[in-house]
């Protein structure tokens, strides 16, 4: 991952000392000679606020363990690492496929979550199952409402009070390796028809009930959260007649796509952007019918053991300087103008971060009601099992 | 027959070839070589995260197959003393755990875990105050889950040696007035050593091969088999197949050392 | 206290620490399984206390996946035997002593390098840059093994062969030579010698090793997940899903219990019909 091209360069000499000093490879006198404690930390301060030092949080009574929750392919190990530096907290990280997981092992009880990753449309759910409390924004100083834009952040906000702080935004579309699929791919009809024709063998699927059903849904141009019976019966139709000629149902595309054995798979933003990184032949297609656009949070759970530590790593995620390293690495936009000002252009002019307008006004959120409705969950599974 | 062997060893090493193989590739992704390198061997001991997630499940699976071997030698050897129905009830235990599947095991456990602690933890709380110990998931309930499992296999493998060995130098020692302790210690341990070397090791393996149970009962915790399946997630990289192999390089070590003391000690026997 | 009082305590101490795990963690939580197996499904997903039995009515929802686990599983477990069964018989009557030792360990020495790593080594050895791209150089066309019910069955029988080559060569090595060269020595072929000789003999191992890895194949999940990619579909992955995805816990629970009552009955008839005949019975129950 992109862990060189940070910008100030006088902040990460000063990790990079800073972490030699805590491993006891040099002396409290060298650390100090070479960095210049006071003049280091000015630099640093004015570079990455949150690493300012407070008294809040005297770094100590922090625990030295933190249990942080999200996706695949979701963070920069630096970010982590210098996490860990400062406050020596250990970060332990888990990922996991799809929402419904992560719910369910959070009703079940007994995570040890500190921090954890819901998308939009789930945290509704959380927050009337009590599985979530209400956020003090006294402890998340980087957190500035006036900086993000409004229409990423609306459903973290319930009956006045903030429950999960944005993390970024993205798409859901799919991925084609132009080296195996030739012809202009731009919509969800295409997708399924070629997956059922020339592409046969080669095409992967989330295992994930919203964006599998949900784009099986825009081959009929129904909405992508549709819990109609009617159209959820079409759409499940569909699903079982492309299932032979799948290659896999797997939300865990990108070792198959660069290893060659799928051509074509549903896809997230940041994937894409992964993948093309790496591969320049691959690209990202958004179905012309719409599909889904989400915001990803931080939340914390209600029984989380190291809360304090949970609010400074959230706040120190949020910090631009921190975030922008983030948004480099994983390759999804943020839905915060600071960050963004860090960011160079050739980020902030790729079209698979920031599709063209017309095709973003297309999409959709995902609705809350998809994730606890029985018949998707259902069609899901009959759709597996078939 | 011999070329058959052959072919069969062949078909189980040859992932492991690939394993080790890949583990000295210089490339991010597993399966693109890109030249010899020793550098992920480095990263995987610098990743404080992987060296953690081996040590955890170095431990549960060392607890747990010393705990599970005792308990389940002294059950093994209990139950030939019981009544029929005493044993009969534990014969169904025995076989309905090795029966129900891990992932059922995995969820029932935790919910039942949760349950008892949402209701221990109160109580605890109301009569200690901030003393308390409160109850959570994490390593005890992996290795409670672990012990429970691995204590039918070594019940079996126990009885079946319990089953062929000869009575009557039980009664023999009994007779020349020794001890039960004494009798245990100088006839039936000797005799039993090997099945239980057997429940160690088997033990030790089911465990740290575990993925689904510590899924679901190991709260943040996470083991060697979490964190390789969340590494296949993201698209594995060298890092994994370095440990890999370095704990394949250290079992084949123990193994032979194994060997060696036990062939020296053969002809004396 | 008398000396019967005392030994009583003393095989109540010996049993109750085992019995205790048992009843904690066994016992408590398939209470708690069957418990919910009667509940509802909470409106958002989860377990909500009830009386229904819907859940066991909506058992043939998920007979597809029952139909594959209870084919698959068996027929893993017979070609499991199959290749088995010779390498256990070559170690146990053709090899020297010296090298018994060293070649048996080979044989479980794979299961240390944990499962998930070598089952992504198979993923890699079907997967495209594999034995396909072999097969293809040697033009024999676009082969895919990959996530098919093929891969789901090497690797089961991969996964499991060291479970099925131990009970089979521990009770061939008990088989004293001496009736094969008699066996011989009366004019038998070596085919009727090992099929009225041999193969009675090795018959309690067979049976141990093929009911161990019958039973786990029926709950395994992870093969089939990893090389049968979401498309092969086994009843621990129908677990996985309604505990994980779908949520609905109580059909879970259901069907956790079915499986379990299907693999009691298959077990029942294994012992009473196959294994009650040759009189090995016992020696499995052991």
């Amino acid at each position: 991952m992109s862990s060189n091209d940070d910008k100030p360069i006088t902040a990460r000499r000063f990790m990079e000392e800073l972490r030699r000093y805590q491993r006891g490879s040099v002396t409290r006198r060298h650390f100090l000679g070479v960095t210049g404690l006071g003049a280091a930390m000015a630099v640093l301060g004015s570079a990455v606020p949150a690493l300012k030092p407070r008294a809040a949080y005297a770094f100590g009574d922090l625990g030295d363990t933190l249990a942080f929750t999200t996706w695949p392919n979701y963070f920069n190990q630096k970010n982590i690492d210098d996490f860990t530096a400062l406050t020596g907290v250990n970060v332990q990280i888990s990922v996991f496929g799809s929402n419904e997981e992560m719910l369910a092992k959070l009703q079940a009880g007994g995570t040890g979550w500190d921090v954890f990753v819901p998308t939009n449309y789930t945290i509704s759910t959380y927050n009337k199952l009590g599985l979530i409390d209400a956020l003090d924004t006294a402890k998340l100083p980087n957190y500035d409402p006036a900086s993000q834009e409004s229409r990423f952040t609306g459903e973290a906000t319930i009956d006045g009070k903030l429950y999960a702080v944005p993390k970024d935004w993205g798409t859901t579309g799919y991925v084609i390796n132009t080296e195996k699929v030739t012809g202009d791919m731009t919509s969800w009809k295409q997708f399924w028809d070629r997956t059922m024709d020339d592409l046969s063998g080669r095409v992967m699927v989330h295992d994930y009930q919203l964006t599998t059903i949900g784009n099986a849904l825009k081959y009929f141009g129904y909405s992508f959260n549709s819990v109609d019976p009617g159209e959820l019966k079409q759409a499940e139709d569909l699903l079982i007649k492309a299932k032979p000629h799948l290659f896999a149902i797997n939300s865990d595309y990108q070792p198959s796509m660069r290893n060659g054995d799928a051509w074509m798979s549903v896809c997230w933003t940041g994937d894409a952007s992964q993948l093309h990184r790496d591969i320049p032949a691959m690209r990202y297609v958004l179905g012309s019918e719409g599909g889904e656009i989400w915001t990803d949070f931080y939340a914390i759970p209600k029984d989380a053991p190291h809360k304090e530590a949970a609010y400074v790593f959230v706040n120190f995620m949020l910090d631009p300087f921190v975030n922008a390293r983030e948004v480099q690495a994983h390759g999804y936009p943020s839905t915060d103008s600071k960050t963004n000002a860090l960011l160079p252009d050739k980020i902030l002019n790729d079209p698979i971060l920031y599709p063209a307008k017309d095709l973003l006004s297309k999409l959709e959120f995902g609705a809350a009601a998809t994730l606890t409705d029985p018949l998707r969950a259902e069609i899901m599974a009959r759709f597996k099992s078939a | 027959m011999r070329w058959y062997a052959a072919l069969i060893y062949a078909f189980l090493y040859l992932p492991i070839a690939l394993i080790v193989i890949f583990s000295f590739n210089s490339g991010r992704y597993a399966m693109d070589w890109e030249g010899f390198s020793l550098s992920w061997y480095a990263t995987a001991f610098a990743n404080p995260l992987a060296v953690k997630a081996l040590w955890t499940s170095l431990t549960i699976a060392a607890v747990t197959a010393v705990l599970a071997s005792i308990l389940g030698t002294l059950a093994a050897l209990g139950l030939e003393r019981v009544t029929p129905r005493v044993r009969r009830s534990f014969d169904a235990a025995i076989y309905i755990a090795v029966m129900v599947p891990g992932v059922v095991i995995g969820i029932a456990t935790l919910i039942a875990f949760v349950t008892v602690f949402d209701a221990v933890n109160p109580v605890l709380a109301n009569l200690l105050g901030t003393a308390a110990p409160k109850f959570t998931m994490g390593l005890p309930t992996v290795i409670a889950a672990h012990v429970m499992f691995n204590l039918a296999v070594v019940v079996l493998i126990v009885r079946a040696r319990l089953a062929g060995m000869d009575k009557s130098l039980l009664e023999a020692s009994a007779d020349l007035y020794a001890t039960p302790f004494g009798t245990f210690r100088q006839v039936m341990l000797p005799l039993l050593m090997p099945a239980i070397l057997a429940s160690l090791l088997l033990s030790f393996t089911f465990s740290f091969e575990d993925f689904i149970i510590a899924f679901f009962v190991a709260g943040p915790n996470v083991t060697l088999p979490i964190y390789i399946y969340s590494s296949i997630r993201r698209g594995i990289t060298p890092e994994i197949n370095a440990i890999g192999t370095v704990v394949l390089a250290v079992s084949f070590t123990l193994l032979i050392l194994a060997q060696y003391l036990l062939r020296e000690r053969a002809p004396r026997a | 206290m008398t000396a019967a009082t005392r030994s009583r305590i003393g095989t109540a101490a010996m049993v109750a620490p085992a019995a205790l795990f048992f009843i904690v963690l066994l016992v408590l939580p398939l209470v708690v399984v069957l418990v919910y197996s009667f509940g509802l499904r909470a409106p958002a997903g989860g377990y909500q206390p009830g009386f229904t039995l819907d859940n066991y009515l909506n058992l043939p929802a998920r007979a597809a996946a029952f139909l594959n686990t209870i084919t698959l599983a068996p027929l893993g477990t017979l070609v499991t035997v199959l290749i088995a069964y010779p390498l256990a018989y070559f170690l146990a009557v053709k090899v020297s002593p010296r090298w018994r030792t060293l070649l048996l360990v080979l044989v479980i020495v794979p299961f240390w390098a944990s499962q998930l790593l070598r089952i992504y080594a198979w993923m890699m050895i079907l997967g495209n840059r594999g034995i396909p791209s072999l097969l293809f150089a040697a033009g024999l066309g676009d082969i895919r093994l990959l996530n098919t019910p093929f891969a789901v069955l090497l690797g089961m029988v991969y996964g499991y062969l060291p479970l099925m080559v131990f009970p089979i060569y521990v009770s061939l090595e008990k088989l004293d030579r001496r009736l094969l060269e008699a066996s011989a020595d009366l004019g038998a072929s070596p085919f009727r010698t090992f099929l009225q000789v041999t193969l009675p003999l090795s018959l309690p191992g067979v049976a141990t090793g093929s009911m161990l890895v019958f039973i786990l194949l029926m709950g395994e999940f992870i093969i089939p997940a990893f090389l049968g990619g979401g498309k092969v579909f086994f009843i621990g992955n129908a677990l996985v899903d309604l505990f994980l995805q779908s949520r609905n816990w109580p059909f879970g629970a259901a069907v956790s219990v079915a499986l379990v009552a299907i693999m009691l009955v298959v077990i029942v008839i294994y012992m009473r019909f196959i294994l009650g005949r040759s009189g090995t019975r016992r020696m499995v129950l052991s």
